[in-house]
Parts: C-alpha cells; sequence; structure tokens
C-alpha cells in the first residue's frame, strides 16, 4: 500500500515537472501563435483582441500560475486554431492512433520474441547469418521510404490495398465500433500497420536473442538437458519465459509512447492520429494544444511504466521478494 | 598592394589624376571619394522544406547580389519565427523573401493595393517592408472610393507605376498552380477556370457533371480543416467549405468581377453610398425555414459588434446603416463610395440563419467570440448541405436539390491527403478524382497525365506572388536607387526556370496578370542584369571597390559591422 502511494505521489510530482517544462518552452520557442493569423490579421486592435483572446496579455507567471491551476481541474484549456477544447480534440483522434500503434506493436513484438528466441537457438548456422542483418536492415530503413515502398507495390501495383485514409471515401456507419471492425477499415490499416510492425520488430527480435543467448549459458538450463527434456520445453518453458523480462519492459514502455502516435507513418498514409495533430500544433505555436496534447502522452506513459514494474513483479517472484523485503 | 583595372578606370574619371604617380596613394584618395562601406546583409527565407523554391531563389539572389559587392548571407527560418522577426520587429531586419496568397476575395486588387503599401498600414499593417510615399497613398486612397470602374482602372494602373518606380519589392514570379481531374468520371466541358483560381472555385463545383455513376466528387487538401464556422474563416481549406454550404449576397463571377447571388439585383445610388439588396425569391434554410431579409441583416451586423467575428469585423465596420425594409429588401448605407465594397463584404460574408445564431452569440461570455462555437448542424442556405466531418480524415458534403442552382454531383468530398505522392497514385485507383491542391512538382503531374490519357490538367497562374522584399526604414534601403538597383540585379528567367522550374510567370507587379482587367501591362518590361544594375549604382555615387560596395561620398552605414 505505501509502496502504492509512494508511486503515486511520485507520478503526480513528474506530471507538474512535465508540464512547467512544457508551459515554458513552448513560449520561450521563438515565433507567436498570431503569425498564423497574419492573413487576416490587418489592424493593430484585432492583434490586441488575439492577444487579449488567447490569454497572452498576462505575465508569464500569471499565464503559469492559472496553467496549473486549471491543470489541477483537468481543464486542459482551448485550441488557439481549432476553438475546441484540447481534450476534446485529442480524444478525437487517440482512437485512430491507438489502434495503428497498438496493432503493429503486437505483431511487431509476437513476431519479434519468436524470431529472437530461434535466432538465438541457431546460433552460428546460416539462419543467423542472414537472419540478423535482415532484422538490422529493416530497422534501419527510414520508415518514410518503406511506406513508399509499400504504397508502390502494394496500393499502386497490385491495388491490394487503398493508398491512403482510415476509411474509403464518403463512408458512413452506424457507430464507431461498426466502423472500426468493418473490412473497410482493416483494409486501410493494413499497410500503415505493417510499415509500423516492420519498424518496431528490431527491437524485440534483437533484445529477445541476446537475452535468451544469456539464459542458454545458464546452469538449469544444462541441467534440462541432462534430464532429457525436449529442445521445445527447454527454448519454451525454460529459456523463453526467464529471457522475455526485458521484452515485457520494452513493450509496456512501448504502449505508452504509442499514445504519441507516428507522425511519419501517419503522413505517408494520411492516418488521422496525434502525430500529426503535435506537429501541426507546435508548428502553428498553438501552446495549449501543444502542452496539452504532450502532458496527456506524458500521463499515460507514466502509467504505463508503472504498469511495467508491476507486471515484472506478476512475472518474476525475484522481483516481487526484493521489494516487499 | 594591386590596383585593380576598374580602380584605375574610375580614378581615370576623377580629379585624383594627379596623385597616380604615387604608386598606392591613389587606393586612397579613391577611398575618400566614397563613403563608409555597406554592412553584410542577411537575406531570411522559409525554410529549403517549407518553401523550396523561395529558398533556391533566395540562394540565386543572394550570389548576384555579392556580385555588385554585397555580403549577402541567406537565413531560413520556420514560418513562425521568419513571421516573428519580419513582421513584429520592423525596425531589425534588411532583406526577406516573402510571399503574398491569391485568394478569392483578392480578385479585387483593393486590398494589396491599399494595404501593401499605404503609409497607415507601415505600423502594424501589411505594410511591413515601411513604404511611404504620398503619392502613392493618394493613388490608392482614391481608387477606393472611385465607383466608375474605367476610371478606377486608370488608378490602379498609376499605383503600379508608382511601385514600379520604386521598387519597394523585388517581385519575382507569380506562381502556376496545378490541378488535375478525372476526364472518365467528369465532362470537362461544364468545368470553370477562374482566372487567378484555377478550376478549383466554387462554379466548378456546382456545374461539374458526372458521366457515369461515379457522382461523388472527391478532392484532396493538403492541410487540415481547422473549423467548419461561417464566423471564423482560419484557412483556405476553411473558406472552400463554407462558401459552399453558406450563400453569399455576391460572387466572384467567372470573369473575376462580383456578380450578384443570393441578391436578386445590387442597385447603388448614384453617390455610390447607398445600395438596395433584393433578395431571390423562395430563398429556404437547409431545415426549410424561409431565408428573409432579416437573416441578412443580421449576418452583416453580428460581427461588428466586439468580440464576436473579430476576422469580419473590417469588412462590416465599414456599413454605417443597415435595415429591412420588407422581408426580401436590405438598404445599406456607406458614409463614403466603396469600390471594393462588393468583393470584399458582400462577396466575402455568409449569409446566416438568424434563428441557429442568435441564440448562441448570446450566450457568449466576456472574451469569447463566434470563432469558438461548434454549431453542429452547419445550417446555410448554399447549394450544398453539411453531412459530417471527421477530422483528420475527411468533409462530406451532399448536394442541396431545393438551392436554385442544383449542384449536378451528388456529394462533395474533401480528403485530407498529405502524401502528395500517394494523392498522385489515388487519381489513379480512382480513390479520388479531383486533385485540387497539388504541391509535388509539376513535371511529375505532366508524365502521369501523359500515362493515362483520362487525367486531365489545368493551370493557372496565381494571383498571389513572390517577391524579395526590402526594409525601406533602414539605410540604404531607403535610397530608391539602391533598391532598384538590387531588383534590376536579378535575372528574372534565371530564378522563374532555377527556382520554380519554369511553372511560373514573371512579375513586376503587386497585380497579377492573373486579372487581367487590373493589371498594367507596361510593368512587365523590365530589363534585368549586374550590368544594369553596376550602372545605376555607380551613377548614383555608389562605388564598388575591390569586391565591396560603398556608399556614395559623405555617407555612412548607421548599421556598420
Amino acid at each position: 500500500m505505501r509502496y502504492l502511494f509512494n508511486r503515486l505521489v511520485h507520478m503526480i510530482l513528474v506530471l507538474w515537472v512535465v508540464g512547467t517544462v512544457l508551459f515554458f518552452m513552448f513560449r520561450i520557442m521563438p515565433g507567436t501563435p498570431l503569425a498564423a493569423f497574419i492573413d487576416q490579421t490587418t489592424t493593430a486592435e484585432q492583434q490586441q483582441a488575439l492577444i487579449a483572446q488567447f490569454g497572452l496579455d498576462k505575465s508569464l507567471g500569471e499565464q503559469y500560475w492559472l496553467f496549473l491551476v486549471n491543470l489541477s481541474q483537468g481543464d486542459l484549456g482551448q485550441s488557439f486554431f481549432f476553438k475546441k477544447p484540447v481534450v476534446d480534440i485529442v480524444l478525437e483522434v487517440l482512437p485512430n492512433t491507438l489502434i495503428l500503434t497498438l496493432a503493429s506493436l503486437v505483431i511487431a513484438y509476437v513476431f519479434g520474441i519468436l524470431a529472437g528466441a530461434w535466432l538465438a537457438w541457431k546460433r552460428g548456422s546460416w539462419i543467423e547469418g542472414v537472419g540478423i542483418p535482415l532484422a538490422l536492415t529493416t530497422r534501419a530503413a527510414p520508415e518514410f521510404w518503406l511506406g513508399m515502398v509499400m504504397l508502390a507495390v502494394f496500393a499502386f501495383q497490385f491495388g491490394w490495398f487503398p493508398a491512403g485514409g482510415a476509411n474509403a471515401s464518403g463512408a458512413a456507419w452506424d457507430s464507431e465500433w461498426q466502423r472500426i471492425f468493418s473490412l473497410d477499415y482493416l483494409s486501410h490499416l493494413a499497410l500503415p500497420t505493417l510499415t509500423l510492425a516492420i519498424y518496431l520488430q528490431g527491437l524485440p527480435l534483437l533484445l529477445m536473442r541476446s537475452n535468451m543467448l544469456e539464459v542458454l549459458q545458464e546452469e538449469f538450463i544444462t541441467m534440462g538437458k541432462m534430464k532429457g527434456l525436449s529442445t521445445r520445453t527447454i527454448v519454451l518453458r525454460h529459456a523463453a519465459r526467464n529471457a522475455l523480462l526485458p521484452v515485457a519492459t520494452a513493450f509496456a514502455l512501448g504502449v505508452g509512447s504509442a499514445v504519441g502516435g507516428n507522425v511519419v507513418v501517419e503522413t505517408v498514409f494520411s492516418w488521422p492520429g496525434i502525430g500529426r495533430l503535435l506537429v501541426n500544433a507546435v508548428s502553428a505555436s498553438d501552446y495549449p494544444l501543444a502542452q496539452g496534447a504532450f502532458l496527456i502522452i506524458t500521463a499515460v506513459l507514466i502509467v504505463m511504466n508503472f504498469i511495467a514494474d508491476i507486471t515484472y513483479q506478476l512475472l518474476d517472484p525475484r522481483v516481487r521478494v526484493a521489494t516487499t523485503a | 598592394m594591386t590596383i585593380r583595372r576598374r580602380d584605375l578606370l574610375r580614378l581615370a574619371g576623377t580629379t585624383a589624376l594627379s596623385s597616380v604617380a604615387f604608386g598606392a596613394l591613389p587606393f586612397r584618395a579613391a577611398r575618400a571619394a566614397e563613403g563608409g562601406p555597406v554592412r553584410s546583409l542577411t537575406l531570411y527565407s522559409r525554410t529549403q522544406a517549407a518553401n523550396p523554391q523561395q529558398y533556391q531563389a533566395a540562394e540565386l539572389i543572394a550570389q548576384i547580389w555579392g556580385e555588385l559587392g554585397l555580403k549577402v548571407t541567406v537565413q531560413a527560418l520556420p514560418n513562425t519565427q521568419l513571421s516573428d522577426v519580419i513582421w513584429y520587429k520592423r525596425d531589425e531586419w534588411d532583406l526577406t523573401m516573402w510571399q503574398m496568397v491569391g485568394r478569392p476575395e483578392r480578385s479585387d486588387p483593393d486590398e494589396f493595393v491599399y494595404n501593401l503599401f499605404h503609409s497607415t498600414t507601415a505600423e502594424t499593417g501589411y505594410n511591413f517592408v515601411g513604404y511611404q510615399n504620398p503619392e502613392y497613398d493618394k493613388a490608392a486612397e482614391e481608387q477606393r472610393v472611385t465607383a466608375d470602374r474605367d476610371a478606377r482602372r486608370e488608378l490602379i494602373y498609376r499605383a503600379q507605376q508608382i511601385i514600379n518606380e520604386d521598387q519597394p519589392y523585388a517581385f519575382l514570379v507569380y506562381p502556376e498552380k496545378f490541378y488535375a481531374y478525372s476526364g472518365a468520371v467528369f465532362d470537362p466541358a461544364t468545368v470553370t477556370d477562374q482566372p487567378g483560381l484555377g478550376v478549383k472555385n466554387f462554379w466548378t463545383f456546382i456545374e461539374i457533371t458526372p458521366k457515369g455513376d461515379q457522382k461523388d466528387l472527391v478532392m484532396n487538401s493538403s492541410n487540415e480543416l481547422n473549423a467548419c464556422n461561417p464566423f471564423y474563416i482560419s484557412g483556405a481549406q476553411d473558406s472552400w467549405v463554407t462558401e459552399l454550404i453558406w450563400d453569399r449576397v455576391m460572387r466572384i463571377g467567372k470573369d473575376g468581377l462580383p456578380q450578384p447571388w443570393a441578391a436578386e439585383s445590387v442597385v447603388w445610388n448614384d453617390a455610390a453610398t447607398e445600395c438596395t439588396i433584393t433578395l431571390r425569391e423562395g430563398m429556404a434554410w437547409h431545415d426549410g425555414k424561409p431565408v428573409t431579409a432579416e437573416d441578412v441583416v443580421f449576418s452583416f451586423t453580428a460581427p461588428s459588434q466586439d468580440n464576436t467575428a473579430p476576422m469580419y469585423k473590417p469588412f462590416t465596420d465599414i456599413i454605417t446603416g443597415i435595415e429591412a425594409p420588407d422581408a426580401r429588401t436590405v438598404v445599406m448605407t456607406l458614409d463614403q463610395p466603396n469600390a471594393a465594397f462588393e468583393t470584399s463584404t458582400l462577396a466575402k460574408l455568409n449569409i446566416v440563419p438568424k434563428h441557429v445564431w442568435e441564440p448562441l452569440l448570446a450566450t457568449l461570455k466576456p472574451g469569447e467570440t463566434a470563432e469558438s462555437i461548434t454549431e453542429e448542424s452547419r445550417i446555410g442556405s448554399g447549394p450544398f448541405r453539411f453531412v459530417r466531418w471527421l477530422p483528420q480524415q475527411e468533409i462530406v458534403l451532399e448536394a442541396n436539390p431545393e438551392h436554385w442552382a442544383p449542384p449536378k454531383i451528388d456529394r462533395w468530398i474533401m480528403r485530407i491527403v498529405l502524401n502528395v505522392a500517394a494523392g498522385l497514385g489515388m487519381m489513379k485507383s480512382g480513390e479520388m478524382n479531383f486533385m485540387s491542391d497539388y504541391t509535388g512538382d509539376p513535371e511529375l503531374l505532366k508524365q502521369a497525365a501523359e500515362e493515362d490519357k483520362d487525367l486531365v490538367i489545368a493551370e493557372a497562374v496565381d494571383i498571389g506572388f513572390q517577391y524579395a522584399a526590402f526594409n525601406c526604414r533602414r539605410p540604404p534601403f531607403d535610397d530608391k536607387v539602391f533598391r532598384r538597383a538590387l531588383s534590376f540585379a536579378i535575372p528574372r528567367k534565371l530564378i522563374q526556370n532555377a527556382a520554380w522550374n519554369g511553372f511560373a510567370a514573371l512579375a513586376n507587379s503587386h497585380v497579377s496578370e492573373a486579372l487581367p482587367f487590373w493589371h498594367d501591362p507596361e510593368t512587365d518590361t523590365l530589363e534585368t542584369g549586374v550590368k544594369i544594375a553596376k550602372a545605376m549604382l555607380e551613377e548614383a555615387g555608389y562605388v564598388i571597390s575591390d569586391g565591396t560596395l560603398y556608399y556614395p561620398e559623405g555617407k555612412t552605414d548607421p548599421f556598420s559591422d
């Protein structure tokens, strides 16, 4: 209980620090939100009105105090440009972001873990000679290039998948669930997911492999072999389970950062997502939207980190004992 | 120390000839006849990623000005940072690349002619270069109150000639824009090419006729939509949508001039200070209620209230009186004639349903504006009805068959497509059939059209233009001759080809050739070249010596480095 409470205080502290850094960072950055309105703003009066409307006529300290007060009430403010509450805007794009990033994470980790374990077992064979460079190459390939290749081949050459967006143009659905589980949505999801998965699989694969190699040196593996256990049982039940721990942490953190979206993949496939939202917000100096969205992402990341710690305890009794003692 | 031929030649023309015999002395003597050196200069530009053409042009220009003995460094900044320097620190910069973009309401020259160079807009308005010329102010003011179109054109010509003479900008090009649509889906004869705007315009969207079963027009936008609100325009994309949902009293016609739209007639009194608007009969809102003169009065008075629609306020503030004598008639009074009123007010403001918006405006708290209201029904009276908007994905409108000008297509769909190359592929695959926002290489588009005979390409010269701006507040740019020389040094043809790949028209006026009625063709003949520029500078007393440019005798640089 005490442990949980400590963690909670710790989390709030981190959020406050991140919020403060964000608040000042965006305001210190050169550029002004008025710039995006210059084309329409003709008079000095109008500019003053905008400044007042954005609350930028107050002193920095005052603005910061207001920001903290609102934040403590869960109010992240209103976007300068969309003229809507930040939370609404973020929640609008979050589902699509999560579906894309989580789907590719799961594919990447399932594939990466299996392939990593297998490559470790095949250490020294020609399979490793081909497999490792291949994993490294796909990991290092720029995402936009990978995305364009996918588009050129699967969308334009074969015409198997649509080239962009999340739904066919003009398609209407009765409910959000129906939309997400429609064949149309899934076919739009395929290419961006695959692109992102190919990019992501390198980490779990290499991590799994090196952990496996370490675990396979341990005495209990030798013991298993002596007991005459089958290869499958040794690799999966004994070695893989132990090697999985760091990969589980990486996965949980991956899920956390997945909330931030992936601006490159979102742009290449015109996929609606939070990455695009953030880039636009930052480049237009939309302070409330930018800091609000980053703050939400931070919060999710912190929570996922916390969950990762807890899972660790569940997966590994040794950690559990260490904390309680 | 060597004496250059150039120095000797110049010396030959000076009275200091006697000192030649003393070897090193002539150099010093030459210095005495010239002022201080011109400081090193920074030419600002957008970044290469944001505007590759502009950046390329900046690099070339810096190099060319180098030949005049100037040390010019190009500094690229992201858009907001650039605006921060140029727009808000007006005394602190020397040179910048800049652009003005075309919009439908800019097909009246008033906005550019008045705002860009009138002295009253120098402090905080559009005249960010700080250009001052009473003669120009006079022409700009007069054209505004001259109702007779031909007489006004003379004044617009005059304004262009003054700018040509003074060169506060070194105009470069009017960029060409490219559009494409599927000739297999739509009948090309029903597509309108509007001056300065190209085929993506209001008239095309209500008249374009499908050939077969595909009755949806699916077009792209490379920018997100910010809002869909008749009182809030925050980007070009927003206005493409609002102009279809909400009617306006007038519209910019196919010829680029305003014509009655929701009005059956717009009649002016002889003094051109009072206009009587008669609405069409039988107009209805999308919810079935009739459109009345009261709605029109509401639409033109609401923005004038404080903090309702700040973007529209300047356009309605000039109306001094407005009333609705009967259900179809609106009478507006101005305190003086305003030649741009039809274009910049009557053809710009949306007619908004009073029964929907009046209660909403009443709920506004201090500091809030109508811009922050999300009115979900988006009821207008225009040729298209709002269906849905999925942020970052698409906005869907459907034809309004009850309208007096019913569209031929069933639905108008704008998809947000950020990847230009994918957009081209989508045109081929049929996922899209109208390329309304092509930001890629025009050459690629032409190749695609060669491979696919159904792809129709349309190009249009922009109303907007690209230029290098001189800060007229700071020496040496306060000297007209100096600005002229720098402007004349730029080989426009080279810039057009090297930076814009030839996809642009040469510019030397703030009234684009896309507006043939207003553009003065006399300004088109600009002789350029470094030689001409050097001759101009030397005639005015500037001295280029040893690769450095010096002020005329007696002048020094107030900002010397």
